[in-house]
């Protein structure tokens, strides 16, 4: 191997100046002016550099429903719940830890050729939020882009993202493989990604779950002439093409919003999860979160959540009461989730037979009440027997288990009458 | 009843020289003697644990060419081992392959079969050696079968990934980034059945293994091929134009094979004056029947889908009242995977005794050895015949091959002259990996996988001109000396490496309702003349009939029907020169190279009665014109012919010269007889003049009918050869493909204007 080539291996570990933005000789970049105009401006060496657009927002500033400043409150909050375990956890972190990220490419699928040509991201950095956008101008100048962006990124330990587990960042690994010997290793960064957690709670009751319903439904942020994110590939190409920074103006603000968003969307979530003060999270979201935190093993705060809803006047108190049952149930707490099922079923007309079933196991195997547990198999079969003829279809191992169980009951109470007749 | 009782493969052909309904027949009848083991002992550098595996197997040396293999390739070089069928060809790769990774587990060798069934018998197959080894060696298959969930897995720890062309295009090569180590750390390409990556299809694979390189270099490793193929005339050649490498070629074949007995079979005269003869698939279906009716597992080759089902029908209803329905089994590209696997089996454990199969049994699929082949008609090509062939022969006993010769011009060439078979060389495959439709698809997929820098080429190809074009496209952007890919689409996804095959009709029975089920599938361009409204088709020895042809959806319905007769439909073809590239004159003719424009479209179709083949009837076929823009070679006649010998007979001329020239013209090119077409017209739109044309049947051409140009004297004597010694007076269907009056002396006038004779009819 040439030196030469053996020197652009080690680059990426070699430390080689790159010249400040305030080097580059202005009179080579084209509509330098118009890229101040953006607030951006040139960073590299005049052979390769790349646009860094920065937007600087007080912590004050509000992103709809929330100002900046309450994402270090929602970490305090954090703190104080000891919610270490929990999945958007902030525990032990800074607000200048997470890197609230975003990227724009040339297609949607993951292929080697699918081009990033926009890294933005937002964070705190002392008493502002810095939205921060590396922006390809010209695809030769890759490695500039990682370069600038390891560099700037280089004190975030944890990237906030919108789907960004199963795209934006593979996809960053995938462009980053082919620079690799020009460019530094990327850090292992812990990861929120929010698509996941807006599912869990929105997706029942919203069409879509992309931020862009998000925002509006559950933000409060109001977009202003924003182009669609679909579009970003074509007008990228039409920069490419022509060179004038204006046409991509609107792929710029469109990301600087999504980075925003995520601050907020992120501060809007941990306030559900933790209840805060004043959040009232509704009925629907509550019931999701416990389901959350019971597949998570958070089983205390789920059965708190449980019982928030199963003693409302929602309509959905009914699954929650539902759902604790099963949940007492797991904790081998059979008093109180018989306790929840019978008011379920007092409440209800129709009782799903399992439960029945799963009462009468309780009374029977638990609690030992022969009586309650015949009384509850009577009536699981007798649900059985309707859905049978409803059904037309009998299955004969269902129905000897059922008879089984009745038999057994049956005898176990006359032997223990005999008894008393004894005595 | 009394049993009677089987008869032996010798007992069979000593009737056969005995019995006057075939001794009269055979036209030829060559004995290849038995042939010794050549053997040399294991090499002293063989790791011991893949020694004592052999050993255990009962293996104590190797075959020369597999030594010679793995001289080669321990020494470094790149090699192309040509093998006939069941010589132990796949350790010639296996076993420098697991030697270097009982030395190194880091390294990683990557397995390309043509077919997906080649590489599920491969893996068994290499995977049971690994396990006797005792080697901590990951084999896994890559293809679209196999789960998400393990594909991390290979991608990050396979030592050896058995994939096939078509995976390596769509699905690894454009994610080459989740394969790093993989490509860091590769040592072997093995390329199997080499020989089937000729034409279209191999052109495509010589560029995506272009590719394929461009990414090793990328990360540093720079693989060694080994590749085996069946005999074809420039093994060498063809491995160094895939591979763009310095290629030694190992033919020192080493194995040991018992007594085979070729046959040429032509079958009697039924109308000496038409020079008509029995057709060769009842001829060939008695043949079949004598052996399998003793016991004698059997495989039938005919050379269409269509033929196949008759043959299956035929032997089924035959043997049925013998030997039970399921012994006899059809083979052929429209059957669905599972269905071909479970043949497969059945031949190789004995329970299934005959197969009729098309070309598609040619590859090495494993199905073990047989003891007799039959095929129906000369398969096209000698690489084609001795491939059939070597499906029956066994390493000790005896075997036998019976050829029987069609009525084509073709055919009867062939089973009349024993010698051009056995004495010559098998044909040359051809590849033309710079057609430009090829090469432009490629390159897109290649810039999409690796930004190309100023002065890059790819391959051999100089491409600047094409970077450019794209780039004017907009599909790629030119940024300080590189280009780089700029569009939102996925490349590999509009780039089929088998022309057809993104585009094939599937076919539905509907005979029961409720129960609608796919039986098949079929390429778009067969379609059109296989599953036009009302044509007879036949799966499995079962007859469907067509009842609707959805073209755009590409959905075939057929219904199951009970019939006595097949369909055969015409296709109508016209032809149009857009550029003369190249001419030069041949005495009073003129022979030209260019672009042309060929419209298809389907026109009528007939129905054939079985057994005695006659027309029972015809109806139209609508269905659209298909277009190609493509290359063809033609030759000229002068317009002054018109006036001499009168238009209509120029015009008889010139369409029984076609149809000598559609079957000897193919055998210079080789390719599938398919690949390359012929059209005469009696004014050439472009000249007016009474013109011949053969073109290549895909777009933009690929090398054949610049062959043909070059080779135009060749073929046109062997053209005149067919025609004189063909017995007929006065035309037949095995040479000028019809008995008119006259058509076969005027054939051979315009070839003698050709050769500069004069067109005077004596």
């Amino acid at each position: 191997m040439s030196l030469k080539a053996k020197l652009n291996r080690m680059r990426g570990h070699l430390a080689i100046e790159t010249p400040k933005a305030a080097d580059l000789p202005a009179a080579n970049i084209p509509h330098l002016e118009r890229w101040r105009e953006l607030d951006a401006a040139p960073h590299g060496s005049a052979d390769d550099y790349v646009i860094i657009r920065e937007r600087r927002y007080p912590l004050d500033y509000q992103h709809g429903s929330y100002r900046f400043r309450e994402l270090a409150d929602i970490i305090r909050a954090w703190e104080e719940a000891g919610r270490s375990s929990h999945p958007l956890s902030a525990v032990g972190r800074r607000a200048g830890d997470l890197l609230f990220f975003d990227t724009e490419t040339t297609g949607l699928h993951g292929g080697v050729g699918n081009t990033i040509f926009l890294l933005g991201y937002s964070r705190v950095e002392g008493q502002e939020v810095v939205v921060r956008q590396h922006f390809l101008a010209a695809p030769h100048a890759e490695a500039v882009l990682y370069q600038s962006f390891l560099e700037k990124a280089r004190e975030a330990t944890h990237l906030v993202t919108f789907n960004g587990k199963s795209f934006d960042w593979p996809q960053v690994k995938t462009r980053h493989t082919l620079l690799r010997d020009l460019v530094p290793g990327l850090p292992a960064f812990g990861h929120f990604d929010l698509l996941h957690p807006a599912r869990r709670l929105w997706k029942r009751e919203l069409p879509s779950c992309r931020l862009s319903v998000i925002e509006q439904t559950k933000l409060g942020v109001a977009r202003q002439d924003d182009v669609p994110g679909y579009l970003a590939p074509i007008q990228y190409f039409d920069y490419l093409s022509a060179g004038d920074p204006h046409l991509i103006e609107g792929v710029l603000r469109h990301n600087e919003t999504d980075v925003l968003s995520l601050i907020t969307l992120y501060i809007h979530l941990s306030s559900l999860l933790l209840e805060r003060e004043g959040e009232a999270a509704t009925e629907a979201e509550r019931l999701e979160i416990a389901r959350w935190c019971e597949a998570i093993g958070e089983l205390e705060h789920a059965a708190k959540g449980y019982q928030t809803v199963a003693e409302s006047s929602s309509a959905l108190r009914g699954h929650a009461k539902l759902a604790l049952g099963r949940l007492y149930k797991k904790q081998r707490k059979w008093r109180q989730a018989l306790a929840v099922w019978e008011s379920y079923m007092q409440e209800n007309s129709h009782v799903p037979q399992e439960i029945y079933i799963e009462a009468a196991k309780l009374c029977e195997h638990q609690l030992k009440d022969d009586e309650k547990a015949l009384a509850y198999t009577l009536k699981a079969f007798d649900l059985w027997k309707k859905r049978g003829t409803i059904l037309r279809r009998k299955s004969q191992a269902e129905r000897e288990a059922f008879e089984k169980r009745i038999v057994r009951l049956e005898n176990r109470m006359k032997m223990l009458a005999k008894k008393d007749c004894q005595f | 009843m009394k049993m009677k009782k089987k008869l032996a493969l010798t007992d069979i052909l000593e009737q056969f020289r005995q019995d006057e309904r075939f001794r009269d027949n055979i036209v030829h009848w060559t004995t290849i003697p038995p042939r010794e083991a050549r053997c040399v002992p294991f090499p002293a550098d063989l790791d011991q644990r893949i020694c004592d595996t052999l050993s255990r197997r009962g293996i104590t040396s190797l075959y020369t060419h597999q030594a010679s293999a793995y001289e080669k390739v321990q020494a470094g070089r790149h090699i192309v081992a040509v093998t006939p069928t069941a010589s132990g060809k796949s350790m010639c790769y296996h076993l420098p392959v697991l030697q270097r990774l009982s030395e190194d587990p880091q390294a990683r060798a990557l397995y390309l079969f043509p077919t997906k069934a080649l590489a599920q018998d491969q893996k068994s197959e290499l995977h049971e050696l690994i396990g006797e080894t005792g080697l901590a060696i990951k084999l896994e298959t890559y293809d679209g079968d196999t789960p998400a969930n393990i594909r991390q897995s290979i991608r990050k720890a396979g030592n050896i990934v058995i994939t096939n062309p078509d995976m390596l295009h769509s699905a690894i090569l454009p994610h080459h980034t989740k394969w790093v180590s993989f490509f860091e750390h590769l040592a072997f390409i093995v390329i199997d059945e080499l020989h089937t990556y000729r034409g279209v299809f191999g052109s495509h694979v010589a560029n995506v293994i272009r590719r394929l390189k461009r990414i090793c270099a990328f990360y540093g490793s720079r693989p060694q091929f080994i590749c085996t193929s069946a005999t074809i005339a420039n093994p060498k050649e063809l491995a160094q134009q895939l591979t763009e490498e310095r290629v030694e070629l190992i033919d020192n074949n080493g194995a040991p094979s018992g007594t085979k007995h070729f046959l040429f079979y032509n079958p009697p005269v039924v109308n000496r004056q038409l020079n008509i003869r029995r057709s060769a698939t009842l001829e060939a279906r008695d043949i079949a029947a004598s052996f399998l009716t003793n016991n004698i597992q059997t495989i039938l080759f005919a050379r269409s889908r269509v033929r196949v089902e008759i043959l299956l029908k035929y032997l089924q209803e035959l043997i049925r009242s013998k030997l039970g329905p399921k012994t006899i089994q059809g083979y052929r590209g429209g059957y669905l995977p599972t269905q071909r696997r479970a043949i497969e089996r059945g031949l190789r454990q004995g329970e299934i005794l005959g197969v009729v199969s098309t070309n598609a049994l040619e590859l090495g699929v494993d199905i073990g050895q047989l003891q007799a082949c039959v095929m129906t008609g000369y398969p096209g090509s000698v690489a084609s015949t001795w491939q059939q062939a070597g499906r029956a022969g066994r390493r000790q006993g005896e075997s036998a091959v019976v050829l029987v010769g069609g009525s084509t011009p073709l055919d009867q060439y062939v089973i009349s002259h024993p010698e051009y078979f056995f004495d010559r060389s098998p044909e040359t495959a051809r590849i033309n990996p710079d057609n430009l439709v090829i090469l432009v698809d490629h390159i897109k997929c290649a810039a999409y996988e690796l930004p190309f820098s100023e002065g890059d080429r790819f391959g051999r190809a100089e491409i600047t001109e094409i970077l450019e074009f794209l780039t004017e496209e907009q599909i790629l952007h030119h940024s300080r000396g590189k280009w780089f890919w700029m569009n939102d689409s996925f490349p590999a996804h509009n780039v089929s490496l088998r022309s057809a095959s993104q585009e094939n009709v599937v076919i539905i029975d509907i005979s029961e309702r409720g129960n609608e089920r796919v039986i098949g599938e079929m390429d778009r361009f067969s379609s059109l003349t296989l599953l036009h409204e009302e044509a007879i088709y036949l799966h499995q020895g079962v007859q469907y009939q067509v009842e609707r042809l959805d073209y755009d959806e590409k959905k075939a319905y057929v219904r199951e029907v009970q019939v006595n007769y097949y369909t055969d439909a015409n296709l109508a073809v016209s032809l149009k020169v857009l550029d003369e590239q190249e001419a030069r004159r041949l005495w009073q003719t003129e022979c030209g190279w260019g672009e042309v424009s060929v419209h298809a479209m389907a026109t009528i179709f007939k129905k054939i009665r079985f057994e005695t083949h006659e027309n029972i009837g015809s109806g139209p076929i609508h269905l659209p014109e298909e277009e190609l823009h493509t290359n063809a070679a033609w030759i000229s006649f002068p317009e002054s012919l018109l006036a001499a010998i009168g238009r209509e007979d120029v015009e008889r001329g010139l369409i029984g010269l076609a149809h000598v020239l559609q079957h000897v013209a193919p055998l210079f090119v080789m390719c599938d007889p398919q690949d390359l077409h012929v059209v005469a017209q009696r004014k050439a739109v472009h000249s007016g003049q009474p013109t011949i044309f053969l073109y290549d049947r895909y777009p933009g051409g690929i090398g054949l009918s610049d062959q043909v140009y070059k080779e135009m004297e060749t073929i046109l004597d062997q053209a005149e050869g067919v025609l004189y010694s063909c017995p007929c007076s006065s035309g037949c269907p095995s040479c000028i493909g019809g008995a008119e009056e006259g058509g076969k002396t005027l054939a051979l006038s315009l070839l003698r204007v050709a050769r500069g004779g004069s067109a005077h009819v004596s």
